[in-house]
């Protein structure tokens, strides 16, 4: 039995015209849906950049949407935020820019240090050794807290106990952690939300006397944000061909030099992608940045928020402009950053 | 440009398992200082696992590795003055074909004049000094091939690794990087392991091939020695092209007996199971009676310089190379004719090459 072939009518508007086009129909429906949605999104930021240019009277009476046609576009509200009362904002400007950038190159630092450890390096510490840590430390923080004992020599104590216990219990129970293990244990760092430890964050920073400096938040943030470094650039590196790595071993490279020489160049879009998101949450965190700082130390989110229960009422052109030069940042980093996000630097690397 | 420091390398009862598989087992050899030595087998036969543990990327389970006279078993690859080209090349793409083979150097600090000489004269020897500002995903696959041996001639090692070197290249730029490795490392002088499948490679570079199956090592000596004095089946099977041909059967009452072959037998009574082998173009096909067996074509295949013929002899098969202006007929019947001293006989059970050897009817 022979299948006839289908008949080759052309549906003009179902059917694309050649190969890897779409349909007529189909080009309609996706770029309606795509318009739609790009609406959707882009107005929010036309209405701030609009109300940030109207006077008073023209948010109260409005909705007035056109500059110039529903009403004359004036600029003072930003002479307000930006000359008369421009102290506070530029001061918070100027912390969240150093705390994030901060926390951000940090973070990225240690992450994908630590990224690169687990991708490359077997790991298998002894669960009982852990749980054994885990004993002493409590242990330790007991007897100084409660007991009074000076902390070296508990510190000294708890040390000693540890690794006679370990050596000692280490070889009867053998079971292991692997490095997926551990890198499962990173990321459930972040299944709880970081509030739920904004308590003892808090008492840390201040027995320290850190609470109101820009290094509380930093560490805070880099701290929070570490999971998701790692997390994320664990996978970037793993794809890196080892025979690079390898190669480079026998050229006589040390890890570090092969680290920062080959495979981080080699991670850039990973790089890239990762410095953004945690850049981007860092400048917008706001509940670690209510607790830990009071007013040296504000950050944007702060400001922002702070205007929403002002006793003139909520300012809306004040705060537009607010917003406008929050955003301006992270926007510009997202265009320098994407030039490298989507290109594929390993071409050539190992194929013939 | 003779590096004038040939090492010797000699590897001592060399074991590795993976998990439960043994994959190299008491692997022994000696490399003499300047040699070419071929690691050929099948893939997953441990070659390319051997060569790893004498770079020092896979780890020893037991024996020793040795560079000249100092022991380097346990000593990291950097320590080790073994420079690798891998199969892949391992180029780092964002590097230029100049940065990449003066790698090495930069590594070791060595000044910015002398690398920019060293870096040149590396290139020269492959013919890219024209490609240095390039990147290697700019290059083809036989430039980047030269960038990657480039780079592991620059520093002058004691020993040159090569992983399949060739295998990502078409089959004619093969041939020619075949033809100038092979140059190239008799300029260099250095002592060099080299892993393949391909028996045409081994045959063609080495001054000595060990052969390897299931981590074991099956022969080694020049590739004249394996090719024509062949240890056992495996090696008699895996080299040439066509390979051996075998015949299965019995050495009973001084006689090798297969299916329509009965052959006399010197140096062995018997009974046990043997098999015959004999190479494509040691033998020839003649009229049915006229040879030592008969048997039927199958088909008859013109390669070019050669007519391949090929028979059935009860369930075996076997090729014979015939000049190319013969001619048969599918199914029609002739026999086998080759001189008795080009007859081998193994053992069937463990593969061992016999000492007997067949010889010709009249004299037995």
């Amino acid at each position: 039995m022979s299948i006839a072939p289908r008949p080759a009518v052309h549906r003009r508007w179902l059917e694309p015209a050649r190969i890897g086009a779409m349909s007529p129909l189909g080009g309609i429906v996706a770029y309606g849906l795509l318009g739609l949605w790009a609406a959707f999104v882009l107005f929010p930021l036309y209405w701030v950049v609009v109300t940030s240019l109207k006077l008073p009277v023209d948010v109260n009476t409005g909705p007035y949407f056109l500059p110039w046609v529903d009403f004359v576009p004036n600029l003072h509200a930003w002479r307000g935020l930006l000359v008369d009362d421009a102290g506070p904002t530029f001061r918070a400007y100027l912390n969240s820019i150093i705390i994030a950038f901060s926390s951000t190159v940090l973070c990225v630092l240690i992450g994908s240090m630590a990224a690169y450890a687990l991708a490359r390096i077997e790991y298998r510490p002894r669960l009982v050794s852990i749980l054994i840590f885990v004993l002493a430390l409590v242990g330790a923080c007991v007897a100084v807290g409660v007991a009074g004992i000076d902390w070296r020599v508990a510190t000294a104590v708890a040390l000693a106990l540890f690794v006679l216990l370990a050596r000692a219990l280490g070889r009867r129970f053998p079971g292991a952690v692997h490095n997926g293990d551990i890198l499962f244990w990173i990321i459930s760092q972040r299944i709880l939300p970081p509030v739920v430890t904004i308590i003892p964050i808090y008492m840390m920073f201040q027995s320290v006397r850190l609470l109101d400096t820009h290094l509380a938040l930093i560490l805070a943030y880099t701290v929070v944000n570490l999971p998701i470094v790692v997390w994320l650039m664990y996978d970037f590196f793993t794809k890196i061909p080892i025979d690079l790595e390898e190669s480079a071993q026998l050229d006589g490279a040390s890890r570090f030099l092969i680290f920062f020489d080959i495979v981080l160049p080699l991670a850039r879009p990973g790089l890239a992608a990762t410095t953004l998101l945690v850049l981007i949450l860092a400048w917008n965190e706001y509940v670690l940045a209510l607790f830990l700082s009071t007013s040296r130390a504000q950050t944007m989110p702060i400001l922002v928020a702070a205007m929403n229960a002002g006793e003139k009422g909520i300012l809306w052109w004040t705060m537009s402009v607010v917003i406008i030069i929050m955003i301006l940042p992270v926007i510009l980093m997202a265009l320098i950053l994407q030039r490298f996000i989507a290109r594929g630097v390993l071409l050539g690397a190992v194929k013939g | 440009m003779p590096s004038g420091r040939a090492t010797s390398l000699t590897i001592n009862r060399l074991n590795k398992y993976f998990g439960g598989n043994h994959v190299v087992k008491d692997l022994s050899l000696t490399v003499a200082p300047g040699e070419f030595l071929v690691l050929l087998g099948p893939s997953g036969c441990g070659k390319t696992t051997g060569l790893r543990m004498i770079a020092g990327l896979e780890a020893a389970d037991s024996g020793e590795i040795l560079l000249g006279d100092s022991d380097v078993t346990h000593v990291l690859p950097k320590y080790r003055d073994v420079a690798m080209v891998f199969q892949s090349y391992a180029l780092y793409p964002h590097k230029t074909v100049a940065e990449n083979i003066g790698f090495p150097l930069k590594v070791r600090g060595i000044d910015r004049a002398t690398m920019e000489r060293a870096v040149r004269e590396a290139a020269a020897q492959v013919h890219m000094v024209d490609y240095l500002d390039r990147y290697p995903r700019q290059l083809s696959g036989g430039q980047r091939q030269r960038v990657a041996l480039a780079r592991a001639i620059i520093r002058r090692p004691a020993v040159f690794l090569m992983d399949e070197p060739l295998s990502n290249l078409d089959a004619k730029l093969r041939g020619y990087m075949r033809a100038e490795l092979k140059h190239m490392q008799h300029a260099l002088g250095v002592t060099t392991v080299y892993v393949t499948h391909d028996q045409v490679e081994a045959m063609t570079l080495a001054h000595r091939v060990a052969i390897m199956d299931h981590g074991v090592l099956q022969q080694i000596g020049t590739p004249r020695e394996v090719y024509e004095s062949p240890a056992n089946l495996f090696v008699a099977g895996f080299m040439g092209a066509p390979p051996m041909n075998f015949v299965r059967g019995r050495i009973e009452q001084g006689r090798f007996v297969g299916p329509g072959v009965a052959l006399p037998v010197a140096g062995e009574a018997g009974p046990r199971d043997a098999v015959l082998g004999f190479r494509p173009e040691d033998a020839r096909v003649v009229a049915a009676g006229a040879g030592l067996f008969d048997a039927t074509v199958f088909a008859a295949e013109l390669t070019g310089d050669v007519t391949l013929v090929t028979l059935t002899l009860g369930e075996d098969t076997v090729a014979i190379k015939m000049p190319k202006e013969y001619e048969a007929d599918f199914d029609s019947r002739v026999a086998v004719d080759f001189a008795p001293a080009r007859g081998f006989l193994f053992d069937a059970a463990s593969g061992a090459r016999l000492p007997a050897h067949l010889v010709r009817a009249g004299a037995a």
